[in-house]
């Protein structure tokens, strides 16, 4: 069902507006000034630390610290705590990194995984029947509490959002100021071929709505709480 | 349910809404709510006009070479492996994917919170298929569909002019035996609706930016219904105004930043997602994507004073400084763009014939461009709107023509004007009542005018007008006395 009123619908709009079309190459968009890459750039790393745990702490996010060594004990106490009877990982070369290899094969209960074959609907379905999700993401943005996380075969889209409640693994080398410098990121390596993905999700904190009688409710279809576990050694 | 929202005159419209009193103090405290939300949010960031500048140069150079853009999204939405339907009327939209559903035999269907499907009564269309279930899944969207297709009074809380109560004999009907905390509606809500999601075999989804250079579509929501709106269903529909567009995903992240902020007073919404096609390796996300691009009417404005309407964002944060709709409500406007963006807009896409009531709901106040983040200048449009109906379509009414005719000559012959200082006090006599002074009724010269005819009326229905000053005690008596003491004592008299 390919569009045949392309040119004419085109056309149209410049006829309307006045201007010929096919001017953008000699015009590109040059922004007027630079706020959005300086706006908090001048930031330490323990500044924007502190402002992440701030500014995660105020969307009503569990912001919680772990070195390598501490990451999977910490893991446990959370699982415990949520009283999980099911556990979604991504299948991420990150989890092993972050030295949570033997961690993956005696957790309990004993984790699913989002697998690269492992299906639509058999993914999808283990999504929907995890109590808790941990995934791995890409960057922590210290101004807003913003994770950012691509989707790979590994980590769908789903795994995010159908889970009751969700986990965020983010090392702290990996904590920016603020949206613009995760996007820079994310906007080269597609540019450059380096990341095939057809989703970046910026994720503000567990999902919300103010929609009846402007009363905040949190947790409404994603998950109904959200932590993020900085790693401090990566 | 199309532009429109009703039949009913607009007058009526603003009697009804003005009886809503529930209405009234929920908007009220909406408003007073988020100025403090959005001016704190503005203020944590900083160079707030420098950002506005920033978003309106990335939304007008955009609109300036709009075919450009729209062409390379195109492109890029293909490459991908999607497929762009350009529309230029909404029944070319509505039949390209109704015919899509038929084919694919679509049964169930998600939508996510779209001013754009509802623009071209998507939902009511879909439903005359034979068998087709459609969901609105955003909590607010769920609540009006449930009720009967309730209209929406807010473009970014439509279900401000509904209480807990209510709300709550809404879900009952769907088998809810709860109390009315809106925590365990909302739990209500997700239940019901993940039935809907797991089972949709299509997505429909607005788009708040498409960017040019990838082809990716970005959706901003704080519910992750739209999320999982793109994630579930195997085919995903986007129907997209035609000037949604943003150069690249930097200008998204700048404009998604700005909208946050100004609609909601949030940093960032909980869900920003920028998405396309699947690709391969994945096992969620649409196999099959549509993007309907449509017109319907937005080239009215392009090449004509009201170009930068197409700027808007849709925060809604002109809505919230406004005060006529503070008193009148989304639904006073009878458009599915109420405030003064729709006072502007709704005459462009619907006609001044349906809308021509609205661009003079205004008190011309100008806290909209005030507060509009790309800087569309709202009050001046609404006035260039009255301009192009008075002056240019003479759509004035023949009595008001008449009597602004017999003011224009009163005011333009010496002699008649100065006859009336002399007997505009005497003249208002029998119109006034005595009244103490208050910080409401200054200037007080004898009483005030409770009631008066005509085109007056409309005043002194709201307020007290105030009473013309004997000639002897007028302003222009007063600068001439003034005048003579200075005189006097520049002479040394």
């Amino acid at each position: 069902m390919a569009s045949d009123n392309r040119e004419e619908f085109l056309n149209n709009i410049a006829e309307k507006a006045g201007r010929p079309r096919h001017q953008l190459a000699e015009h590109p968009f040059i922004p007027l000034n630079d706020l959005p890459e300086t706006t908090l750039a001048d930031k330490t790393p323990a500044a924007l630390f502190d402002l992440a745990k701030q500014n995660s702490q105020s969307i009503h996010v569990t912001f919680q610290t772990a070195d390598t060594a501490g990451l999977a004990d910490l893991l446990n106490q959370d699982i415990q705590e949520k009283e999980a009877k099911s556990l979604l990982l991504p299948t991420d070369d990150r989890l092993a990194e972050y030295g949570l290899t033997n961690w993956m094969a005696g957790v309990t209960p004993s984790p699913t995984y989002w697998e690269p074959t492992g299906g639509r609907e058999e993914n999808i379905q283990r999504a929907q029947n995890a109590d808790v999700a941990v995934g791995c993401v890409d960057f922590l943005c210290a101004e807003s509490g913003t994770i950012t996380v691509a989707t790979t075969p590994g980590q769908g889209r789903s795994f995010h959002f159908l889970p009751t409640h969700y986990i965020a693994l983010v090392p702290k080398s990996r904590i920016v100021p603020r949206s613009r410098q995760a996007m820079d990121w994310y906007d080269e390596e597609i540019k450059a071929g380096r990341l095939h993905t057809s989703n970046i999700n910026f994720i503000t904190g567990p999902s919300n709505s103010g929609d009846i009688e402007m009363v905040l409710v949190v947790g409404v279809h994603g998950p109904i709480d959200m932590s993020y576990i900085v790693i401090t050694d990566q | 349910m199309g532009i429109s929202t009703t039949t009913t005159p607009f007058l009526t419209r603003v009697k009804e809404s003005e009886k809503d009193k529930f209405m009234q103090q929920a908007v009220a405290k909406a408003q007073d709510a988020q100025w403090d939300k959005r001016e704190a949010s503005r203020k944590e960031l900083g160079h707030w006009q420098d950002w506005r500048k920033l978003g309106e140069q990335i939304r007008q150079h955009v609109i300036h070479y709009l075919p450009d853009y729209l062409e390379e999204f195109a492109d890029n939405v293909e490459k991908r492996g999607g497929h762009v339907f350009f529309a230029q009327k909404d029944t070319d939209a509505v039949e390209y994917i109704t015919k899509l559903a038929k084919e694919k035999q679509v049964q169930r269907v998600v939508k996510s919170k779209s001013m754009v499907t509802t623009e071209i009564n998507l939902d009511k269309e879909l439903l005359k298929i034979p068998g087709m279930k459609l969901m609105e899944t955003d909590l607010a969207e769920f609540i009006l569909q449930s009720d009967n297709w309730d209209e929406p009074t807010h473009i970014v809380f439509p279900t401000l002019h509904k209480n807990r109560d209510q709300i709550q004999k809404v879900f009952e009907k769907l088998g809810y035996d709860g109390d009315n905390d809106p925590t365990h509606m909302a739990r209500f809500a997700r239940e019901y609706l993940r039935r809907y999601f797991l089972q949709a075999d299509m997505g429909i989804t607005g788009c708040n930016f498409a960017i040019a250079d990838s082809g990716l579509i970005n959706l901003v929501t704080n519910e992750g219904n739209a999320d999982l709106t793109m994630a579930i269903p195997k085919t995903q529909v986007v129907v997209m105004g035609m000037e949604r567009l943003v150069p690249s995903l930097k200008e998204a992240e700048v404009l998604d930043n700005m909208l946050a902020r100004s609609a909601v007073g949030q940093k960032l919404t909980s869900y920003c997602s920028f998405s396309g096609e699947q690709v391969t390796g994945e096992s969620d996300g649409p196999e099959d994507l549509h993007v309907i691009i449509l017109d319907n009417g937005r080239s009215k404005a392009l090449g004509t004073p009201f170009e930068s309407i197409l700027q808007c964002i849709r925060c809604g944060a002109c809505l919230n400084v406004c005060p006529v709709y503070r008193h009148i409500g989304g639904h006073g406007y009878g458009s599915i763009y109420p405030g003064p963006l729709g006072a502007v807009l709704s005459p462009i896409l619907g006609g001044y014939d349906q809308f021509g009531d609205l661009p003079f709901a205004s008190s011309l106040c100008g806290a909209c461009t005030e507060t509009c983040p790309v800087r569309i200048p709202l009050h001046r449009l609404l006035i260039k709107h009255r301009e192009v109906m008075m002056d240019k379509l003479k759509m004035d009414k023949p009595t008001t023509r008449e009597i602004m005719k017999t003011v224009g000559l009163g005011t333009g012959t010496p002699n008649l004007f100065q006859m009336a200082l002399e007997f505009d006090h005497m003249a208002t006599r029998m119109f006034v009542s005595k009244k103490p002074t208050t910080v409401q009724n200054l200037y007080n010269h004898e009483g005030h005018i409770t009631w008066a005819p005509s085109i007056a009326k409309g005043w002194t229905d709201v307020r007290d007008a105030p009473r013309p000053p004997k000639h002897t005690e007028n302003f222009r008596r007063w600068f001439q006395n003034f005048e003579e003491s200075k005189e006097a004592v520049r002479h040394g008299k």
